[in-house]
């Protein structure tokens, strides 16, 4: 019963996350230069990195949770997988989006088939199958271990488009980890970000963007989580009423 | 003396797991030999699809030899599904899953035995493809680095496959599941072996230089899978 109030981590998280975004959003649109040849349609890159970012660290947190599960089945590693794969979808949906929108006027397209947006694509399917496999499995043990093996194999989509982009030639710039190959392709999209002032204030609004991102996620996640154990309490107690209810009829 | 014990307990070990690997194997096989239905049904529906794209592409025979090598894979892969589905539906029709876990092997076994049979079912379909493509697209399907390339792809899939069929067989959709499971899993591994294979449809051959990357990223992908079923199958078929 004492999930019927917000605990204590979550209300500091929400508070938290509402904080980071609030200044994050500030530094975008006050602080962060305009791009030279880009113009204002630039600052979408701090939210398309931001939420690319928690989408693969989201699908991580999944993958540790399934690890997690198949040593140890415990409800809590389950709900963890389940609350971050969803979170990260909709993260990857909507750096999927951004970056359309932002590919509009950068590449003069909405698509492109290069290998990063193709293999962003699959891994977002893979995900997205994660529920259709969820849903076809009614015996909550067998889910469980099932659905946690199945977010481990997902995770090679995630490590072979980390792998390919880096490999194969891409429209797509590199911006973590790069090499410097890669890196002067992404300077035809941010060609500031090797010189000055301003590529060191564009740099400060990536980080206090991928901060705020992060602080989202983690707020969401535990909502998230709180969420799944109050449907899991409900079900118990409609259970429990039902079983009266026939004891009694 | 103990150093001795120990090393011959791990070559008993190594031994039985690996004639439990064969005796799945030489059990998939005599299946095969006596009901030839895996194969038969993979060989027939590849050939109606592999006459539907020609339909879909006769107006434009050109377009069609473009694409050929993407045809190919999409084929082996649809085909695929049929096949993990019947091998590992039998198990399950039969009873057979249920005889194979009680006996004194490893689950890893198992899923070792049935990777083997299932890309060795794979590899004879993909025989027939390759003669199918060379007559209708004339390209050099033929070459022997387009046959490793299209083993080591059959390989990562069939490794992904065996995993995802033993899971999906067991829901409630069973068959209808494997599809929408395994195809995106499957994307990242065809992606190179497609573009690998296309490479190697010009008179000319390519560099190793040229391949190498995606050659590279198809190896990953199948140690990764194997290694990903090898270590989690047991906590699949177990009841």
């Amino acid at each position: 019963m004492e999930l019927t109030r917000l605990n204590r981590n979550v209300k500091f998280l929400n508070w938290a996350a509402f904080i980071t975004i609030s200044i994050a959003l500030l530094i975008v649109f006050f602080y962060a230069p305009t791009e030279r040849t880009m113009g204002n349609v630039q600052r979408i890159f701090y939210f398309h990195v931001g939420a690319a970012w928690v989408g693969a660290v989201a699908f991580f947190v999944a993958l540790v949770a399934g690890i997690n599960y198949l040593r140890r089945p415990t409800k809590k590693w389950d709900t963890t997988a389940v609350a971050s794969v969803e979170i990260g979808l909709v993260f990857l949906t909507m750096a999927i989006v951004a970056g359309s929108v932002w590919g509009k006027p950068a590449w003069n397209t909405w698509w492109e088939w290069s290998p990063r947006l193709t293999t962003i694509t699959i891994a977002w399917l893979t995900y997205a199958a994660y529920f259709m496999l969820r849903g076809a499995l009614e015996d909550e043990e067998k889910r469980g271990r099932f659905s946690a093996v199945y977010v481990i194999v997902a995770f090679v989509t995630i490590i072979i488009s980390y792998l390919s982009i880096r490999i194969l030639r891409d429209i797509h710039p590199v911006v973590i980890g790069g090499t410097a190959e890669s890196a002067q392709g992404a300077s035809e999209g941010l060609q500031e970000f090797s010189a000055g002032l301003e590529s060191t204030r564009m740099i400060i609004s990536l980080n206090a963007s991928v901060i705020a991102f992060s602080f989202l996620y983690a707020a969401w996640l535990a909502n998230r989580i709180r969420l799944q154990r109050l449907m899991d309490e409900a079900r118990l107690l409609k259970m429990r009423v039902s079983a009266r209810l026939q004891g009694e009829g | 003396m103990i150093e001795q014990t120990k090393n011959s307990t791990f070559t008993i070990r190594r031994s039985t797991f690996l004639s439990s690997v064969w005796a799945i194997v030489w059990k998939d096989l005599q299946i095969e030999k006596h009901t030839r239905q895996i194969i038969s049904v993979m060989i027939m529906f590849s050939l109606v699809t592999v006459i539907m794209f020609n339909f879909a592409l006769e107006a434009n025979l050109a377009a069609a030899r473009q694409v050929a090598t993407g045809l190919l894979w999409a084929t082996i892969l649809l085909a695929g599904t049929l096949g993990l589905n019947r091998s590992l539906g039998i198990e399950r029709e039969n009873q057979t899953i249920e005889a194979i876990l009680m006996a004194p092997i490893e689950r890893s076994a198992i899923y070792l035995g049935k990777v083997i049979s299932t890309t060795l079912f794979t590899l004879i379909l993909e025989a027939v493809l390759v003669l199918l493509f060379l007559v209708f697209f004339n390209k050099p399907f033929w070459r022997p680095q387009v046959l490793l390339i299209l083993f080591l792809g059959t390989v990562g899939y069939i490794a992904a496959g065996v995993l995802i069929t033993s899971m999906t067989i067991q829901t409630r959709t069973r068959e209808v599941l494997l599809p929408v499971l395994l195809l995106p899993l499957s994307l990242p591994l065809v992606l190179p072996a497609s573009m690998a294979v296309a490479s190697y449809m010009f008179p000319q051959l390519p560099t190793w230089g040229e391949v190498q990357s995606m050659i590279m990223l198809i190896i990953i992908y199948d140690l990764l899978m194997l290694s990903i079923g090898f270590v989690t199958y047991h906590y699949i078929v177990e009841s």
